[in-house]
């Protein structure tokens, strides 16, 4: 196999750069951010509020000449609020289809988890399918579609938590964290007079994020990196301190991910490396610990660094099989 | 690498491994059969000396070869050296003792194989110890073992290792100050060179030295807590004879006889050549008083001190027909004993090289050689006999007139010899008329009555016990001194004189040769501790002392005639010339030499003697030269693979030179994990060796094989990564 060239792939790093000049100390989030949508996945962000969740999303959209939603998720937001609905028209005597913010290309779902379950899942039923019903019709999504969910972490009152089931339905989850003092002071000097983000414009135009996405898929991925990915997944269904463990759509998702994070890296071969970088997100929400592991203190994030010690890394090539 | 360390530091702390290692040659002497070690000595010190140069192999390996070489020349081959010959020597030894060693036989192999392992070893030895001690820096292994080397083998051998042991304590206590004090240095990170600021750490280590050798010499020290280990082991084991205190010894001429019986050990170690015209027994010495146990000598006296050119000594009358023959003799360095061996009937001996006078006691015929009035070994010399042939009628016809003289000095017999010994006696002569028929009827006794030739599972007489009695009524299995002495022991009793005569078998033909004269073909033999003998003597007056031989599976080679003019009586089974191969297969002839006479307990280490000390040696040589291709296993595959790897250029050499060189890394203690990464494992390495050489490598092995992208145009950078990485990591 000959080396690829990526037409377009210079254009992630502009993306990312855009990012950094908003988002002080938020590297990896950002990366994460792309490596999702290259992948044509979603992120389910959790943290606390005030990290700067919504300003990642906000970012990210705004340095893509795409069309942007937003929705603010609350308990008696409707799932018609969502998905758009028909309005009798009385000029034109006929019901009018007004979409909803899901037919955006970049929608941000902010605190996706103080709606109601039934709200919840108009989204999520649309994340998993290109199009949605809505009266009766199909409305074809938009491409790119690209969902960018914020929670609370779920101890807070008055929130109804993502089912499990419908956690795998993100690519990735990931958490922004507090940013160090020194980015903290850093943040408040810049915020001082204007808001960076007024000042950044879109460096990619929505043809250019298709022909990204298409160039992703095309990386290549050895039969010994898949066999890595498994053994990682399967670890997870043997681990005692699991009691659900990877479905293998969490491998299609891992190597997914691990594909645009080496896209990302302008490289077009997948390395155990990116499988490892990317595992923690991908794999630690698609899983539910036993109730021993949680009393004994152990989380996904750290059952998933125990697998990946316990998996060896393939160095060889495989051959037949 | 070393530079840390000064040349003088260095120097230091070899010096005392070789020291150490001196300790560990020092008791070869005593409990092996090596004559002269100082000639490991000097290869040794050379060897240490050529390590510590640290020069590049492809010169100290040639420099060291070159020294055995001349060493084995030196001692054992007589060809030029490098000649074809020499190499021709050389190969077949080698090939013998290779089958030998194949075949478990570990006794047959030659000294000259024996010492090229021991050489070999040492060679090895100075490899390792220079490892140890300047490298690893681990010196206290050796030194605890060197301790208990000198204990066990004072413990179990005639070795005195009194001062060896302290001697190995000093230096002990001097290698690991020095390198306790050398890595307190490389703590503290204080560069010292040469003897600069000697006084700080030399005077006190000296001064400590001396104060714990010294009170640890003078204070009072327990006597062994446990009881003498050699006994305790014996009897353990079930030891070999009977009792006695005495157990295994080895073959050889020895010169007391006292106390007879006990088995041995063979051993070939060669004594001298001869080139004579045809086998011959070698005659060291007659004794005459037997005790019950062994034999004494009464009749040393008189001595006189004669011209070796004019022996007043024969054994037997001018009665007796007799040839002029010659024989050239040459002592090996390993002959210990300082007396002339001669055939029958030996006149003069000449071309000694020296001044040379022989001490001949005329009864015994001892003759000791001495150069003024020092015992002297001879090397050389020629020897000029008159070969007796005895003539069966005059033999038979001889009579029992002996003189008065020889009656009283050889019938003697022990007062308390078992009446069955005489009884047995006149069994076996009975019907027999004469001296000469007599003497064969007992001789042939043995072999037709069932005794067995062993030189194991000899018992040794208790105390209440008669040695000949035991032989022949109860063990009935023994050597040449157990058919000897009886048949001596059976003839006195029947009132014939019969003397106990020792000396050695006519040894194995190796060569023949032209004679000086040119018309004949004279017999180079050579004769081995192996063929060490005894055998028998019987008087026939008018004729003198004529030669028997009882001992299954040996040959009288006296010459026995019968005269046309008489009648002829009988034909001699034993008459004729030697029987080589006979001698071969049955083992050789014995006389058993006490290996150590002041212990009393001969040791357990000799005991087993030269077999199981080559078989420990050639194991050891083996062991160590595997320990070096293992410890240098990743240079000497690497240097192959660089090799392999340059010529072939397809995906899959690529990964196993790269697999190769991650076990190279692992080895050299860059371990990568399991779960580690190869990009992770590179960052690693090359933070180690502060490059980026395995950072290049390894993104492209891993184009290779997670990509599945040739790299056939990298090819030639790649190999030069690999190599450099290689050798960077050997270093």
């Amino acid at each position: 196999m000959s080396q690829q060239t990526f037409l377009y792939q210079p254009k992630v790093t502009e993306v990312l750069n855009n990012i950094r000049k908003v988002m002080i100390g938020k590297e990896e989030a950002a990366l994460l951010s792309v490596v999702a949508l290259l992948a044509k996945g979603h992120v389910l962000l959790e943290d606390v509020p005030g990290v700067g969740k919504t300003m990642l999303v906000k970012t990210l959209a705004k340095s893509l000449d795409c069309d942007f939603k937003r929705i603010q998720f609350t308990p008696d937001l409707l799932p018609s609020d969502v998905t758009g609905v028909s309005i009798y028209n009385p000029k034109t005597l006929e019901f009018e289809f007004r979409p909803g913010p899901i037919l955006g290309n970049i929608v941000l779902a902010d605190e996706i988890n103080r709606t109601s379950p039934k709200t919840q899942s108009a989204l999520l039923e649309g994340m998993e399918e290109t199009s949605i019903t809505v009266d009766g019709s199909t409305v074809q999504l938009g491409e790119p579609f690209f969902v960018m969910a914020t929670q609370n972490p779920i101890e807070y009152e008055g929130t109804y938590p993502l089912p499990e089931a419908q956690l795998d339905r993100f690519l990735l989850k990931m958490e922004m964290g507090y940013p160090t003092p020194k980015q903290e002071m850093e943040m408040l000097a810049r915020t001082s007079n204007s808001h960076p983000i007024e000042e950044i414009s879109a460096v990619i135009s929505r043809e250019e994020l298709v022909g990204l996405q298409k160039e992703t898929a095309q990386v290549y991925v050895d039969r010994s990196v898949h066999r890595y990915i498994v053994d990682l997944v399967t670890g997870t269904r043997h681990h005692e301190g699991v009691y659900l463990g990877v479905s293998p759509r969490g491998s299609i998702s891992l190597m997914k991910a691990a594909k645009a994070y080496a896209f990302v890296h302008d490289r077009d071969y997948v390395l155990p490396d990116d499988v490892q970088f990317m595992a923690p997100y991908v794999l630690g929400h698609r899983m539910i610990l036993t109730s021993e592991a949680r009393f004994e203190g152990k989380t996904s994030a750290s059952i998933i660094e125990e697998l990946l010690t316990a998996t060896s890394i393939p160095v060889k090539r495989t051959t037949g099989e | 690498m070393q530079d840390r360390h000064s040349t003088v530091y260095r120097m230091i702390l070899y010096g005392i491994g070789f020291l150490l290692f001196c300790e560990w040659l020092r008791p070869l002497e005593m409990i092996s059969q090596t004559d002269d070690v100082r000639i490991f000595f000097i290869f040794a010190a050379f060897c240490f000396f050529v390590s510590f140069l640290q020069v590049p192999w492809y010169l100290s390996m040639p420099l060291k070869g070159l020294g055995v070489a001349f060493i084995l020349d030196g001692l054992y081959i007589g060809e030029l050296i490098f000649s074809p010959g020499w190499f021709a020597v050389l190969t077949e030894q080698v090939t013998f003792n290779i089958q030998m060693i194949s075949g478990q036989e570990w006794w047959q192999m030659t000294p000259l194989f024996r010492s090229l392992l021991f050489l070999i070893l040492l060679w090895l030895m100075s490899y390792l110890l220079y490892y140890w001690f300047v490298v690893a820096r681990r010196m206290f292994f050796f030194v605890l073992l060197t301790i208990l080397f000198v204990a066990v083998v004072d413990t179990f051998t005639v070795y005195d290792g009194s001062w060896a042991i302290i001697r190995t304590f000093v230096i002990g206590m001097a290698a690991l100050g020095l390198s306790s004090f050398a890595k307190e240095m490389d703590k503290e990170s204080i560069v010292f060179k040469g003897l600069h600021k000697a006084k700080v750490w030399l005077f006190p280590l000296i001064g400590v030295i001396l104060f714990s050798s010294a009170a640890a010499y003078a204070s009072p020290k327990f006597a062994p807590q446990w009881p003498d280990p050699v006994p305790y082991l014996e009897s353990a084991a079930g030891g070999t004879g009977s009792g006695g205190g005495r157990t295994i010894q080895k073959v050889g001429y020895g010169e007391d006889d006292s106390q007879l019986g006990g088995s041995f050990v063979q051993d070939d170690t060669p004594i001298f050549t001869a080139t004579i015209d045809g086998d011959r027994y070698w005659r060291i010495e007659s004794k005459d008083t037997y005790t019950g146990k062994g034999w004494t000598d009464t009749l040393e006296q008189p001595v006189m001190t004669t011209d070796p050119f004019d022996i007043p000594f024969s054994t037997f009358t001018e009665e007796v027909e007799t040839e002029t023959q010659t024989a050239q003799i040459e002592m090996t360095r390993f002959a210990s004993f300082r007396k002339l061996v001669y055939p029958y009937g030996l006149t003069s001996v000449g071309n000694l090289e020296g001044e040379f006078n022989l001490r001949v006691h005329s009864n015994t015929g001892e003759m000791d050689t001495y150069q003024g009035d020092a015992p002297a070994k001879i090397s050389t010399a020629e020897l000029t006999y008159e070969f007796p042939s005895f003539e069966y009628s005059q033999l038979r016809e001889s009579g029992n007139n002996d003189p008065q003289e020889i009656r009283d000095q050889y019938l003697q017999l022990p007062e308390n010899l078992p009446e069955r010994v005489r009884n047995l006696a006149s069994q076996i002569v009975e019907g027999e008329d004469n001296r000469y028929d007599q003497a064969k009827a007992v001789e042939r006794y043995f072999s037709a009555n069932g005794f067995e030739y062993s030189t194991t599972d000899v018992p040794v007489p208790g105390d209440d016990e008669d040695y000949v009695d035991q032989f022949l009524f109860e063990s009935q299995i023994g050597y040449c001194d157990n058919y000897s002495t009886s048949m001596v022991v059976l003839l006195r009793s029947e009132g014939i004189p019969a003397r106990w005569v020792k000396g050695f078998t006519g040894g194995e033909r190796i060569d023949s040769v032209e004679n000086e004269e040119g018309d004949g073909v004279q017999n180079v033999y050579e004769v081995t501790s192996g063929n060490a003998h005894s055998w028998v003597e019987v008087y026939f007056p008018d004729v003198g002392w004529v030669p028997f031989e009882p001992t299954q599976g040996f040959s009288n080679n006296a010459d026995f005639y019968t005269d046309v003019d008489v009648e002829e009586t009988e034909e001699d089974p034993a008459a004729g010339a030697a029987d080589d191969t006979q001698d071969e297969t049955m083992g050789n002839p014995q006389q058993v030499e006490e290996e150590d006479e002041a212990s009393g307990n001969a040791d357990a280490a000799s005991s087993s003697g030269s077999t199981t000390f080559t078989a420990v040696l050639t194991g050891t040589v083996l062991l160590a030269a595997g320990i070096l291709l293992y410890v240098t296993r990743y240079r000497w595959m690497a240097a192959l693979l660089i090799r392999r790897y340059r010529r072939s250029e397809d995906e899959e050499t690529y990964e196993k030179a790269y697999h190769f060189l991650l076990k190279v890394l692992n080895h050299k203690g860059l371990k990568r994990k399991p779960d580690q990464t190869l990009r992770d494992y590179a960052l690693k390495v090359d933070q180690h060796f502060q490059s980026n050489e395995m950072r290049r490598l390894t993104s492209n092995y891993e184009r290779v094989i997670y990509g599945n992208e040739s790299q056939k145009t990298q090819w030639q950078k790649v190999t030069e990564l690999w190599e450099n990485l290689i050798k960077k990591t050997l270093s």
